[in-house]
């Protein structure tokens, strides 16, 4: 295996961004408490001269408040503090044209939302929708918000810190990168079907198979990057694009939406336009009815 | 079943499609990609899992009074109310034509909005992504979330939480993204359920066999404490298409001002919860109503509904 | 591993159908089913369709089948039924449940 990125948000956040550029906890006019949310890197680094919002997963650091956060799990204080990230972004260039805004960078590598009960208590739920939110605002005001899957991308984790995305990267499985909700030997154990007979069935359909190849067949990853060293080009080239997309007001071709017509045209997931589909047509018969 | 009796019976154990129906005014449900569709899920077979002709999940569109209310209400039987690709699209589908909707009733409708304005209405009942298909419902997740953005400002979209299952997994977030909460107190909300945690974590942490615990951490009293929960209702369908009907009477703005999140200020909010979750490290929930000014937690839970909503103390909250 | 599709055919009743063009009814919970109900004109007779994942009980589903035709006095109809593990003692109940609740709501 080549080496592997697991653990390295960090070298990530450097290996991409302009060299030396990345300023931690600066967002616009806000820094912000660098004791709040360990496991989340938020901060401001330099593409090519101009500032992007960078949002990485420490998985080397621990959150002495909350014990279950480590190992790049994503805890509340560090979803509200990428949430944070987000909206200081937005309000850094809330007066800018849609071509000038700030591209927001996710630098992804965690094994999931935080399991506790003390989560649970105050409502971990709410944490990781605050931040799946805000990102998802800030695409839609117009920022180019590219994921940059370097390590684990897992179930939850990944819904909170990757997905709302305009467009998902990721390294290839050489490096050890994991998409997935759970690994394919959890799930033999839930359906009760040997491994070996799930990934016989994956190699045919890629809806529950773990792995990046299976993701881009479903439209969930826009580009496998070949190696690390790739990465800040494959970055900037996307964080280009999708500039230019939604500079000529095309919104829908990335983010959720956009994967899911990219899921039909790579025909991973064929039944999902079959039902919004034939939903419309049905309202359309009786729409009279309802909208007065 | 007779109106009536559909009004009177538990919402608890009633099925994803009576409740659907139940939840608007009555007579108007019209289901969308029902089961005489036969979209069943076409990764199920592969894997010997038997399918559904609605794929667990009744999806539709009724009247609240001249409102255009569209509907998801999730069939926990089936396979836990988990999210698959057709599943998802239901979701999906429903929010498209309500945001399709809102955009006629602006037209038509610029004086009187508030009466004709569509609403997205969940009945949750599900576990979040379904493993069968666990990629596609992974994706299905992400892109009701992107929905639930698109209807800030346009749709209210509100929650309701009272079935079997509860609402956990990707889910639990969805729910908490709605503009608005209801729940009975048999309701059930949460990220990571009582199991998973148990065994990721230990029983020292959290014994997913004690049900009081589980109630008492995930359930509808607490998430009213704690404001995570707008309406707490009685178990009765009728209850809770009263506190829609209640709810989407608002203006608008008020509705919107039952949000957890979404906003900067609201972030902020939480932000200070955390804060207080590592200042008091509560063991057990009932610390946290203790906090809120409950001086006998205990008490709490032996109480009816109607006598809890009397009694119980509410976190206050700090944005307005 | 894969679903299984079966297929019956019984004489029943002409016209013993039932009030509207189609009904459906039940959910596939563990040990349960659904089944969609169509008005058919055709001579009596009723087609079902079963889908199941469990295999080497197609004798028994014909008896349940067919003893529910029977004792129901049913006919003009197609069923489609999805099985999640039904014992036949569940099958003859919900099919039972189906019709009245079908005849109930009358036509649509």
């Amino acid at each position: 295996m080549e080496q592997s990125m697991i653990g390295r948000g960090r070298d990530a956040v450097e290996m991409i961004a302009d060299p030396g550029s990345f300023a931690e906890n600066r967002v616009g006019e806000h820094t912000f408490d660098p004791d709040y949310g360990p496991g989340a890197v938020v901060g401001t680094a330099a593409l090519d001269g101009r500032p992007a919002t960078v949002i990485a997963n420490d998985a080397q650091a621990v959150n002495p408040r909350f014990p279950v956060v480590y190992f790049g799990v994503i805890g509340m204080e560090e979803a509200y503090k990428m949430a944070g990230a987000v909206y200081e972004t937005l309000a850094a260039d809330a007066d800018k044209p849609v071509a000038e805004k700030r591209p927001i960078v996710l630098i992804v590598d965690t094994p999931g939302n935080a399991p506790g009960k003390v989560e649970e208590i105050f409502g971990m739920n709410k944490a990781t929708g605050a931040y799946q939110l805000a990102l998802a605002q800030a695409r839609k005001e117009g920022h180019a918000v590219v994921a940059m899957v370097i390590g684990r991308a897992i179930s939850g984790a990944f819904l909170c810190h990757g997905l709302q995305a305009d467009h998902i990267l990721a390294l290839p499985k050489e490096y050890g990168t994991v998409i997935h909700v759970m690994p394919l030997s959890s799930i033999s154990r839930i359906t009760k079907m040997d491994v070996e007979r799930l990934e016989e069935l994956s190699a045919r359909s890629p809806v529950f198979a773990s792995g990046v190849e299976f993701f881009y067949r479903l439209g969930g990853v826009e580009e496998i990057v070949p190696s690390p060293k790739e990465m800040g080009r494959a970055v900037r080239a996307h964080a280009a694009q999708i500039r230019a997309l939604k500079a000529a007001g095309k919104f829908e071709e990335t983010g959720p939406w956009g994967r899911g017509e990219l899921g039909r045209v790579r025909g991973g997931r064929t039944a999902r336009a079959a039902v919004l589909e034939r939903m419309e047509e049905e309202f359309s018969q009786v729409s009279g009815r309802y909208l007065r | 079943m007779r109106r009536s009796e559909l009004m009177r019976s538990s919402f608890l154990e009633c099925p994803a499609r009576a409740r659907a129906a139940g939840l608007v005014d009555e007579g108007t449900f019209t289901e969308l990609a029902g089961p005489l569709d036969r979209l069943t899920s076409p990764h199920l077979p592969a894997l010997g899992e038997a399918v559904a002709f609605d794929d667990g999940i009744a999806a539709g569109v009724g009247l609240i009074g001249n409102r255009p209310v569209f509907v998801l209400s999730q069939e926990g039987r089936f396979i836990g109310g988990a999210v698959g690709e057709v599943h998802g699209a239901k979701m999906v589908g429903a929010f498209r034509l309500a945001l399709a909707a809102y955009e006629k009733a602006l037209r038509r409708h610029p004086e009187d909005l508030e009466e004709y304005r569509p609403a997205v209405v969940i009945s949750f009942e599900t576990g979040g992504v379904r493993l069968h298909e666990a990629n596609a419902g992974l994706l299905a997740h992400a892109e009701v979330m992107d929905q639930i953005q698109d209807c800030r400002g346009r749709v209210p979209v509100i929650a309701v939480i009272g079935s079997k299952v509860g609402c956990f997994g990707g889910m639990g977030f969805v729910a908490a993204a709605a503009d608005a909460v209801v729940m009975s107190s048999q309701g059930r909300l949460g990220l990571t359920g009582p199991e998973v945690i148990e065994q990721e974590m230990g029983k020292e942490e959290f014994d997913a066999s004690d049900k009081s615990l589980i109630s008492r951490t995930t359930g509808g009293r607490h998430k009213y404490i704690l404001g995570d929960c707008n309406v707490l209702c009685e178990d009765r369908v009728g209850d809770f298409y009263q506190s829609l009907r209640d709810l989407l009477s608002l203006p608008y703005e008020e509705l919107c001002r039952c949000r957890r999140i979404g906003t900067y200020s609201l972030v902020q909010e939480q932000m200070a919860l955390t804060a207080l979750a590592a200042e008091l490290n509560p063991s057990d929930a009932r610390d946290v109503w203790r906090y809120c000014g409950n001086a006998d937690p205990e008490g709490l839970t032996e109480l009816e509904t109607g006598e809890f909503l009397r009694t119980a103390r509410r976190r206050a909250r700090e944005v307005s | 591993m894969a679903l299984l599709n079966l297929e019956f055919s019984f004489d029943g009743v002409p016209g013993a159908s039932i009030p509207g063009e189609w009904a459906h009814s039940g959910v596939v919970g563990s040990g349960d089913m659904e089944v969609l109900l169509f008005r058919r004109d055709q001579g009596g007779a009723v087609n079902v369709k079963v889908c199941t994942p469990v295999s080497g009980f197609d004798q028994v589903w014909k008896m349940v089948l067919q003893r529910f035709v029977a004792e129901s006095g049913c006919g003009d109809l197609d069923l489609e039924i999805n099985d999640n593990n039904a014992t036949p003692f569940i099958v003859r109940l919900r099919l039972q449940q189906a019709l009245a609740q079908a005849r109930e709501e009358g036509g649509r």
